[in-house]
């Protein structure tokens, strides 16, 4: 099979992810909940990933690391935190639903700041007029669908002059872009541990630079008699036994993203994605949504009359994983024309090998042919 | 042998609590704070050795992460509070 979806969940991960968790199954027990050798090698594992995220992501301290179940997970915590019923709410044209069935479920205001694709500098200004008065700012780094990196260092900037908070969706990111915690000044930035970081389904991390509101309440191993949530982080946003075969997998993939570098896996993931777009460029009746230095390793494309969904069918009968539809992203698909057909998306990962995008391609011209 | 528990906020702050101690050369452990001394709850300490017990008060206190009480205990499990 040549998987390329890694935009959903990256299948194929370093080795060393198995055998973390298959050792963590058989040895560990739950962080802070005893002071027994399985508790406590449970509670290693969890401080090491905590501290290894923190140093990779600039987090000044382990414990502003929070562990989640996924990146929804992290954001539905981070804009309830901030947003209130009636609020307005900033996010680009480019959002995903775990952003905007968020707000709306708050009953608060969704107000995007469209741009058009590949364009970083539109983006910016789109910003710029909407940011001030607004109670948050919500951006995703590189967009799940086109792969569009949003200039979000420069976004970060505009709402610490306006006074705003900003919160980061990493989920296409991570582990693929410099995501710079400290250097955005981000309120909060959620990510998923399943897709770049290269950890298992079922893992994720919030970065805080507050200490949020809980999602959840219940057991931390701490302050029991307390029958409030602990006011101190990690604690306050972590009730209940922690993934802790999920989290000795995500730390063996942070560790393989720190060795390689986010860098220079995100280069390997754009040459593949450019030769991709080469090689169809030509494809008649494909329209090809490239965008140069402005897009990460992810590439939609559609065809004039098959619909997407077929397309996906017949690559996956040849053995080619991809993802059509919507990819839970009507408004990104909405700000590009795309809402009506959808698209389908070939995504890469540092596994991927080049002989095999050449393969699918070949295979994709002649189905659409 | 005596020594002494320092207590933490969380198992969190006492792992990083560990770390801190031990890049100093300081050997210590993130352990359960005795149920009779922890004011909360369930909650953790760190635990050095007696020798220690000065030094790892005044490194954790610049970390700002010296938070509550500090213990002694005795060979004999006896505790008592302490001030470093």
């Amino acid at each position: 099979m040549i998987y390329l979806d890694s935009a959903a969940t990256s299948l194929l991960k370093p080795p060393s992810v198995y055998e973390a968790m298959e050792r963590a199954v058989r040895t560990m027990a739950s962080p802070g909940r005893g002071g027994h050798a399985p508790a406590m090698k449970a509670a290693e594992t969890v401080y090491d990933c905590r501290a290894a995220a923190a140093e990779l992501f600039g987090v000044p301290e382990p414990e502003q690391v929070v562990f989640t179940s996924s990146a929804t997970h992290g954001l539905n915590i981070a804009i309830r935190s901030l947003v209130t019923p009636g609020g307005r709410a900033v996010v680009s044209g480019y959002e995903h639903n775990s952003v905007t069935r968020v707000l709306r479920d708050i009953g608060a205001e969704t107000d995007p700041a469209r741009s058009p694709l590949f364009d970083p500098d539109a983006a910016v200004r789109a910003f710029r007029e909407k940011i001030p008065g607004a109670q948050a700012v919500i951006c995703n780094h590189v967009s799940n669908v086109f792969g569009f990196v949003l200039p979000v260092y420069e976004i970060a900037a505009l709402c610490r002059e306006q006074g705003v908070p900003f919160i980061l969706d990493a989920s296409q990111s991570a582990g693929a872009e410099r995501v710079d915690f400290s250097a955005l000044g981000a309120a909060f930035i959620a990510m998923p541990g399943h897709k770049g970081l290269m950890g298992p389904q079922g893992t994720g991390i919030l970065l805080c630079g507050e200490p949020g509101k809980p999602l959840l309440c219940g057991g931390t191993g701490s302050e029991s008699r307390n029958q409030d949530m602990p006011d101190f982080l990690p604690d306050r946003l972590e009730a209940g036994t922690h993934n802790v075969t999920g989290i000795a997998g995500l730390l063996e993939g942070i560790r393989y993203v720190a060795a390689e570098t986010p860098e220079s896996i995100g280069e390997r993931e754009r040459r593949l994605k450019s030769a991709a777009a080469e090689m169809l460029a030509d494809v008649p009746g494909l329209q090809v949504f490239s965008g140069g230095e402005s897009q990460a390793g992810v590439l939609s494309v559609r065809h004039e009359s098959m619909d997407c969904e077929t397309v996906c069918a017949l690559l996956a009968e040849k053995g080619i994983a991809v993802r059509g539809g919507l990819h839970c992203a009507p408004l990104a698909h909405g700000t590009a024309g795309t809402l009506d057909t959808g698209t389908v998306r070939l995504s890469f990962s540092p596994f991927t090998k080049l002989r095999e995008v050449e393969k699918a391609c070949g295979v994709l011209r002649k189905i659409v042919n | 042998m005596q020594h002494y528990l320092i207590s933490c906020r969380s198992l969190t702050y006492a792992q990083r609590a560990v770390r801190v101690l031990e890049r100093a050369g300081i050997t210590a452990s993130a352990v359960r704070t005795p149920q009779s001394v922890a004011v909360g709850g369930c909650g953790y300490c760190v635990s050095v050795s007696y020798k220690y017990g000065v030094r790892a008060a005044a490194l954790l206190r610049e970390e700002k992460l010296l938070h509550g009480r500090i213990y002694l205990r005795d060979g004999d499990g006896e505790l008592r509070e302490a001030e470093l």
